[in-house]
């Protein structure tokens, strides 16, 4: 049941059976990236054309002045994605303002051959005209790849970490131990909870607190507080001690 | 609505994240999605071409105009497919004219150039407020959304123009000619009115309906989405979510417990009495899920029958043709040997070595102009040129010898001297060929021979004697 959310992390499992989540980009904020792209290689070209017929004409003729700065604007146009692309960040100008990179669809960084051919087919998803092939194919594909992406194996993903809003609230309530045994979601949820909570008004809260009678078995605000304090103590099972914390979930000797 | 049925993973996302949670919705129903605009929406355009049939140039406005009324179809859907419900066509039909009249008029005037559209239309549409209600709801969202509500329309008007200039370009080559405008003569006077024909307009109006179709969609489902992420950050429906399974669990837990407990004070009812299965049928059940299937792997592995003595009788007939087959297998054998001899002597020239291709060279009859055939010498050499030098004709005595020498050498130690070579040269040879006392003697020969040939100056009678004494080129046990 849970298989069938529609939702945009891809799962990839790893190759030690370790799964991750790649949180894929869509082509609405990929049009964003590439137009400033866009922006910032042609604002590059015209420079570079001023420039060059400023200075050059002069010492070796305006044909060949011509004919270099052609030249410049073709590997700008082919290469500009590429270099940036298989550079350590894995992202263009445009991706990086957008907070998007390329990576594998294994999760890995994408690689220098993989940044050729994801690039050099954008020939074919500008086909007819103005990437139409390509929309059209990224909005279809359940990873938002185009024709490039799909025969290079990568995607655009969102760098960045996303973002924990933690607001500067003292909670005031005792530490104390759930009364039952919660499940990961279960204690996921507490915490988020108690991270979100300030965001809400009153009346949402109680209202969520009540949802969890049967574990924190009080109405109201009582039930809101052990909420809390159960939520705290999931952050921090222990008082803090001078001792190393002790380590969880791993067991002291191997049978 | 009941938050449990949600089909739409929620979690608080970053606004773009959102978006394209929106595009995965609607990629997952774009077929129902589509039809149910194609019930809806291509009537009013079949309407809206009739009416402005004389003048397509507007139609493309129009239909960009009227769009917050498609919107409603697919958010319907999407808003109900949200919450594990699809409606099909009737249901669908039987809420259109509420779905297309309720807030129909703002939306279409002075809203329509609201730039958070389709943000804004869910609150429109599926919180029942009416009048400022509206207003004052969808001004508490856009605090939170607004920014990239905007940022929505912008990306994903964009895209449309996009991708309809694309579907144009890609498809003006199949225009028929009298369609085509004469860009010609639009650039030179401007004259929109007859440049371009009208199939030109009705082609352009067409591809935007298609595109419009095609795009409007997902502009819709990334709204929708966007507008349930706010909803989500606000009102922590992951939480709730999260929080009404827990509490279903622990109550289902609370439940179990109670009958473990009647269970054991003796009272009868167990947890599947408790709920009027039969065991025997839940254990069948759950035995047929497909966890339990089992699984085989057959392997079949080939095991070569070897012939055991009982089985060496063999019908004749096989036998007769195993003679036959070992006959041609030995003919067979036999022709390769054959062919690859007569190959090998054929091209025996490729696998010969270098110094021996030399070898094959013939020797040469005459040097410097001098015969050194073996036939055109004496028997004796020694014996001639003694006699020749007591006669006192010692150019002759030296020439006998030295043709002598270079014969046997030529002949017999294959020296490869061409006759082309001069005294020199043959000398030359005769050390590179080894056999050292060969060599000190031609040496002193050559000398001798050299000046009694183009100088005339005699040899010295001890030389000669030397020379007729230590005559080496002789046959072992025997002369020449």
């Amino acid at each position: 049941m849970a298989a069938a959310r529609a939702d945009t992390l891809q799962p990839v499992e790893l190759a030690d059976g370790v799964e991750i989540q790649l949180r894929v980009a869509g082509p609405a904020v990929r049009s964003m990236a590439y137009m400033i792209d866009l922006l910032i290689r042609i604002g590059i070209d015209i420079g570079v054309a001023i420039l060059a017929f400023w200075v050059l004409p002069v010492m070796i003729g305006p044909k060949v002045t011509g004919g270099l700065v052609m030249l410049f604007m073709f590997f700008m146009e082919w290469f500009y994605n590429v270099l940036f692309e298989a550079g350590a960040k894995g992202a263009t100008p445009g991706q990086r303002s957008m907070k998007l990179r390329v990576m594998s669809v294994t999760g890995g960084p994408v690689t220098l051959a993989q940044a050729v051919m994801r690039n050099f087919l954008r020939v074919v998803d500008f086909m007819p005209g103005l990437y139409l092939t390509g929309i059209v194919c990224m909005l279809f594909t359940k990873r938002f790849q185009r024709l490039g992406d799909l025969v290079a194996n990568t995607v655009v993903t969102y760098a960045d970490p996303p973002t924990a809003i933690t607001p500067n609230v003292e909670i005031r309530a005792e530490r104390r131990a759930p009364s039952q045994v919660l499940t990961r979601e279960e204690q996921a949820a507490l915490l988020q909870f108690m991270e979100r909570a300030p965001l809400w008004a009153d009346e949402r809260r109680l209202e969520l607190a009540a949802l969890t009678q049967p574990l924190t078995l009080a109405p109201g605000v009582e039930g809101l507080r052990r909420l809390c304090g159960m939520a705290l103590w999931l952050q921090e099972p222990e008082e803090k001690r001078g001792g190393p914390p002790p380590i969880k979930g791993a067991p002291l000797f191997r049978s | 609505m009941r938050l449990e049925d949600i089909t739409v993973a929620l979690r608080p996302r970053q606004p773009w994240e959102s978006v394209d949670l929106g595009c995965a919705m609607v990629r997952r129903d774009y077929g129902s999605i589509i039809g149910l605009w194609a019930c809806t929406v291509v009537p009013l355009w079949i309407v809206v071409c009739v009416v402005l049939r004389s003048s397509p140039e507007w139609i493309p406005l129009v239909v960009w105009w009227l769009k917050p009324l498609y919107d409603r179809v697919p958010l319907f859907f999407l808003s109900r497919a949200a919450f594990g419900v699809r409606p099909g066509f009737i249901e669908t039909w039987k809420e259109w004219p509420r779905l297309w009249l309720s807030n129909c008029l703002p939306a279409l005037l002075w809203r329509r150039l609201s730039f958070i559209r389709s943000f804004a239309l869910p609150a429109q549409m599926l919180e029942g407020l009416r009048g400022s209600a509206v207003n004052r709801r969808i001004k508490t969202l856009a605090m939170d959304g607004g920014g990239s509500g905007v940022s929505l329309s912008y990306a994903f008007s964009k895209i449309e123009l996009v991708v309809w200039i694309g579907l144009m370009l890609g498809t003006y080559g199949m225009l028929p000619e009298s369609a085509q405008p004469d860009w010609d003569g639009l650039m030179s006077a401007f004259d929109v009115e007859n440049a371009v024909p009208a199939g030109f307009l009705w082609w352009g109006a067409a591809c935007h309906m298609v595109v419009v179709s095609l795009i409007e969609p997902f502009y819709v489902g990334a709204g929708f989405a966007l507008y349930l992420n706010c909803r989500t950050r606000i009102e922590g429906w992951d939480v709730e979510l999260a929080f009404r399974r827990m509490a279903a669990r622990l109550t289902s837990a609370a439940t179990a417990l109670v009958i473990a407990v009647l269970t054991l004070f003796g009272l009868q009812p167990s947890a599947f009495a408790a709920e009027g299965k039969d065991p025997d049928k839940v254990v069948k059940e759950v035995l047929e899920r497909p966890e339990f299937e089992i699984h085989k792997i057959q392997t079949k592995e080939w095991v070569p029958e070897f012939k055991t003595p009982d089985n060496i009788d063999s019908p004749p007939h096989l036998s007769a043709f195993g003679a036959i087959g070992e006959l041609l297998f030995w003919v067979l054998i036999i022709g390769l040997v054959v062919w690859l001899v007569i190959y090998l002597v054929n091209n025996s020239h490729l696998f010969t070595s270098r110094g021996a291709s030399k070898t094959a060279v013939k020797a040469p009859k005459v040097l410097m102009g001098m015969n050194i055939t073996r036939e055109s010498l004496p028997d004796d050499i020694v014996a001639a040129a003694r006699a020749a030098w007591a006669a006192g004709d010692f150019k002759e005595a030296l020439s006998l010898l030295y043709r002598g020498s270079l014969s046997w050498l030529v002949n017999r130690r294959r020296v490869p001297i061409i006759d082309s070579d001069t005294e020199e040269d043959c000398l030359v040879h005769v050390m590179q060929a080894g056999e050292k006392i060969e060599a000190d003697y031609f040496r002193l020969l050559t000398g001798a021979w050299v000046q009694v040939a183009y100088a005339s100056l005699p040899a010295s009678n001890d030389e000669m004697g030397r020379l007729l004494d230590q005559w080496p080129f002789i046959e072992k046990g025997g002369e020449a």
